[in-house]
């Protein structure tokens, strides 16, 4: 009874606990800018906007993710299978002269595709999706760099012709994205929580040989999470390049490990099993601000390299030392 | 009377809800063999494990040649000179029997591995002992017999003052049996202390001077072998003595229908050729050593492993089963030997783990309805008696016996017709173990049919109507529970060809 207490009190600590923690950087990087760089403000509505603009497309990454993570595995190639999308369908866009609304459809199908291609290997195949995802990271690289020549592609800005899609962003001074995003997220969480599929794939991280001796067929499931996955790096290209415009071949990597600390920060443990949403949304928005501040600090975008790093060691130092204290 | 060389005190060990030790006391002397005996989970394992420094005590002292110590880990106490022989075997299948032996200590040559010298020592040690294997053979030929044979010389090879023995001769023949006690007489006569765990009382008579027995986690007493009959021992370690009575005829009526029929199944070679039926209302008891392949055949025919080739006929008709998702839907439910890495998912709560197997039935328009989950979880809480704070309690927080009925529930509530038990009562304490026998009395009262897979003779012969006995993946025979015995089922459980 104690230890359920406990447990519970844990979950609830880290919920308020992390809203906190984005408003205590909030303010800091408040009171730091001026010191740093005289003359200037932190607490602008732009400087939210801007921060926004990087959360979305983090938030995506990040909530996909967060399936793989419930069942156990990881995906490292969700950054390039982004830009790969971007790239693909913004070579369709631009140098083909397809539809829009077809492009969209094409980098979410992209994603998609890579989703299948990393579950079914892991799910039906046994491979690792450590190294899987590697693979397929390389893949997407590569593919994206190919298919538009190693040339870098600007989708139209906003005011030409094909760019209605900008306003999934920000629509006047409204931030749709941010509504995008949470109605995402909240429709991800029912799905994980409240569904029979997001209930087997939390199973799985538990304890998949157990599910499977249950009867439950595992590799569907399984392959399901990292179909997810893809689908929603898919869906991250069209709000990055909402935001940026410009997307070079051959990159994406860094933005793996920041939506792994997004989801790890948020209280998704690592060895699967347990899963939050809505830490994974605040873990995104950690994030974003994170990178902003820094900017404004007037550091070099490298050090947010360092932070995210010691953020991932310092979440999957607390992660592990609640499962060494449950064993 | 012999040296003292080793006291335990007053040793105290509580897991998560469960106390496993409380103010145990042992005493083992220089040339002679003590007996720690007890029933599954009367605390012997968690004993001998504080002693070899694998798990650490909450309290109490343990003075070994006068001084008070403390292992931290298995090494300190292996350079100590105490040593153990698990019960499961220890060793790596590729490499040498001489590799094994000396393992983590090997002699060098330089920077090279000397294996030469390493053959030539574990020779040396063979022949001490007159054990004829050789060093230089793969490990992985060898029998499990020879295998333990290893296992005890390699334990001797750490220059060791104290011998634990758990459970030894759990997977040997007789006649291995026999060289293993030569062994240990010639162990006692160079002044070794040895501890030696077992259940069967005609290998406690033979080879032990003393007897301690412990019970729930609790100090009984320490008699002299000689001086006491098996009776005395045995209502030491229960209590009471009708506790372990036999079923003396089945229940089971001789027009019973048939519910399963497997025939000649075989799966590499742990399953080969077996062939059974089991009766509406039967408990059908499998018997034999270690490895006699018997979880092997469970796990076929639940299609956790796929069959090379055999049928199974369920309630009259020939069926595929493929993966345990159709024999799940066919009504067979699997209660694995090891609960917690096969059964369970202990970091969930209680309702989440006892619908796993039947998710279907609480989903309406693919959303989950808790509601019912909690509900029907609770009803099988109050049913089966699950002491539990309550349904959403982590299953990791549950004794043995809970944790074992939360599997049983997991399978009732999949409306399982057929429920295989592999090792019903491992781990769990003696009160439990009663209730688990009797909810399995229950289950076959309401017409369920139940395949019981047992290492334990007692167990076996209490619970079945009909007992199957195993030998290295074959059926070595079959007895009525009128006919059988423990004589008859070890004959048949070491029937090699």
């Amino acid at each position: 009874m104690k230890n359920k207490l406990k447990q519970k009190s844990v979950v609830d600590f880290n919920k308020f606990g992390l809203l906190i923690v984005l408003v205590v950087i909030y303010l800091l990087f408040g009171i730091l800018t001026p010191i740093f760089k005289p003359g200037s403000n932190f607490f602008q509505f732009s400087r939210i906007l801007s921060a926004l603009n990087y959360a979305y497309f983090i938030g995506f990454l990040a909530l996909g993710v967060t399936f793989v993570i419930s069942t156990g595995g990881i995906d490292f190639s969700i950054g390039p299978v982004m830009f790969a999308s971007a790239l693909i369908a913004g070579q369709c866009l631009v140098y083909y002269k397809l539809p829009l609304w077809l492009c969209l459809i094409i980098a979410c199908v992209v994603g998609l595709l890579f989703g299948i291609l990393n579950g079914y290997m892991v799910a039906y195949r046994f491979l690792p999706s450590f190294v899987t995802s590697m693979a397929s990271m390389q893949i997407a690289k590569g593919l994206g760099s190919v298919f538009t020549r190693t040339q870098s592609v600007t989708w139209p800005p906003r005011g030409e012709p094909n760019s209605w899609f900008r306003n999934l962003i920000k629509f006047g001074s409204v931030p749709t994205g941010l509504i995008l995003l949470m109605v995402t997220a909240l429709i991800c969480g029912f799905f994980l929580f409240r569904t029979k599929p997001g209930r087997y794939i939390l199973c799985l991280g538990s304890n998949k040989e157990a599910v499977r001796l249950s009867g439950v067929s595992t590799k569907k499931w399984e392959m399901l999470a990292f179909v997810i996955c893809g689908l929603l790096a898919g869906v991250a290209s069209i709000f990055y390049v909402g935001a940026y415009a410009t997307v070079q071949p051959g990159l994406g990597d860094a933005f793996n490990n920041e939506a792994i600390a997004a989801c790890v920060m948020g209280g998704t443990s690592m060895a699967g099993g347990k899963a939050s949403i809505f830490g994974t949304f605040i873990g995104a928005l950690i994030i974003a601000l994170l990178q902003e501040g820094i900017l404004a600090l007037g550091f070099s975008i490298s050090y947010q390299y360092v932070l995210t790093g010691l953020i991932v060691l310092i979440a999957v130092i607390i992660d592990s030392k609640k499962n060494i204290k449950s064993v | 009377m012999s040296d003292v060389i080793l006291t335990m005190k007053n040793i105290n060990k509580q897991f998560p809800g469960v106390k496993a030790l409380s103010d145990v006391d042992l005493e083992i002397r220089a040339g002679e063999v003590l007996a720690l005996m007890g029933e599954n989970g009367a605390g012997k394992s968690t004993l001998m494990k504080i002693l070899t420094g694998i798990y650490k005590r909450d309290s109490g002292t343990i003075i070994y040649n006068g001084e008070e110590i403390e292992f931290s880990n298995p090494k300190a106490a292996q350079d100590a000179g105490i040593v153990i022989v698990h019960q499961e075997l220890q060793m790596v299948n590729h490499l040498t029997v001489a590799q094994n032996i000396f393992v983590g200590r090997e002699f060098k040559n330089g920077l090279m591995i000397d294996d030469q010298k390493m053959n030539e020592e574990a020779k040396k040690l063979f022949d001490l002992f007159e054990i004829e294997i050789d060093p230089k053979e793969n490990m992985g030929n060898l029998t499990v017999g020879s295998q333990q044979l290893c296992e005890i010389a390699k334990a001797i090879s750490f220059d060791a003052k104290i011998i634990v023995f758990d459970e030894p001769t759990a997977a040997l023949t007789e006649h291995e049996i026999q060289h293993l006690f030569n062994i240990i007489r010639r162990l006692r006569d160079r002044g070794i202390g040895m501890v030696y765990i077992s259940h069967r009382m005609d290998e406690i008579e033979q080879i032990t001077d003393r007897v301690t027995v412990l019970r729930d986690g609790e100090y009984v007493g320490t008699i002299i072998t000689e001086e006491s009959t098996k009776d005395e021992i045995i209502n030491m370690m229960v209590g009471r003595t009708i506790f372990e009575e036999p079923k003396q005829f089945s229940n089971v009526p001789a027009d019973a229908e048939t519910v399963l029929e497997v025939k000649n199944l075989n799966q590499g070679n742990r399953v080969k050729d077996v062939s059974f039926n089991l009766k509406k209302g039967e408990i059908l008891g499998f018997s034999g050593l270690m490895g006699a392949g018997r979880t092997e055949t469970a796990r076929v025919i639940f299609g956790a492993d796929k069959k090379d080739s055999g049928s199974i006929i369920l309630n009259g008709k020939e069926v595929e089963i493929e993966n345990p998702t159709d024999a799940v839907t066919l009504g067979i439910g699997y209660l694995s030997e090891d609960r917690k890495r096969f059964g369970l998912m202990l970091e969930k709560n209680l309702y989440e783990n006892m619908s796993l197997a039947s998710l279907d039935d609480f989903v309406s328009n693919s959303v989950i309805n808790e509601k019912l989950e909690r509900k029907i979880a609770s009803e099988h809480v109050v049913s089966l008696n699950i002491r539990t704070p309550g349904v959403s309690q982590f299953v990791e927080n549950l004794s043995g016996g809970n944790q074992q009925k939360v599997v049983v529930a997991k399978w009732l509530i999949a409306n399982s017709d057929i429920l295989i038990f592999d090792e019903p009562t491992r781990g769990i304490d003696v009160g439990a173990k009663q209730e688990i026998y009797e909810l399995m009395n229950d289950l076959v009262n309401e017409g369920k049919s139940i395949i019981m897979i047992s290492s334990e003779l007692t167990e076996i012969l209490r619970m079945s109507d009909r007992i199957v006995v195993m030998c290295e993946g074959r059926k070595t025979g079959e007895l009525s529970i009128e006919e059988a015995t423990q004589e008859k089922i070890m004959h048949l459980a070491t029937k090699r060809d």
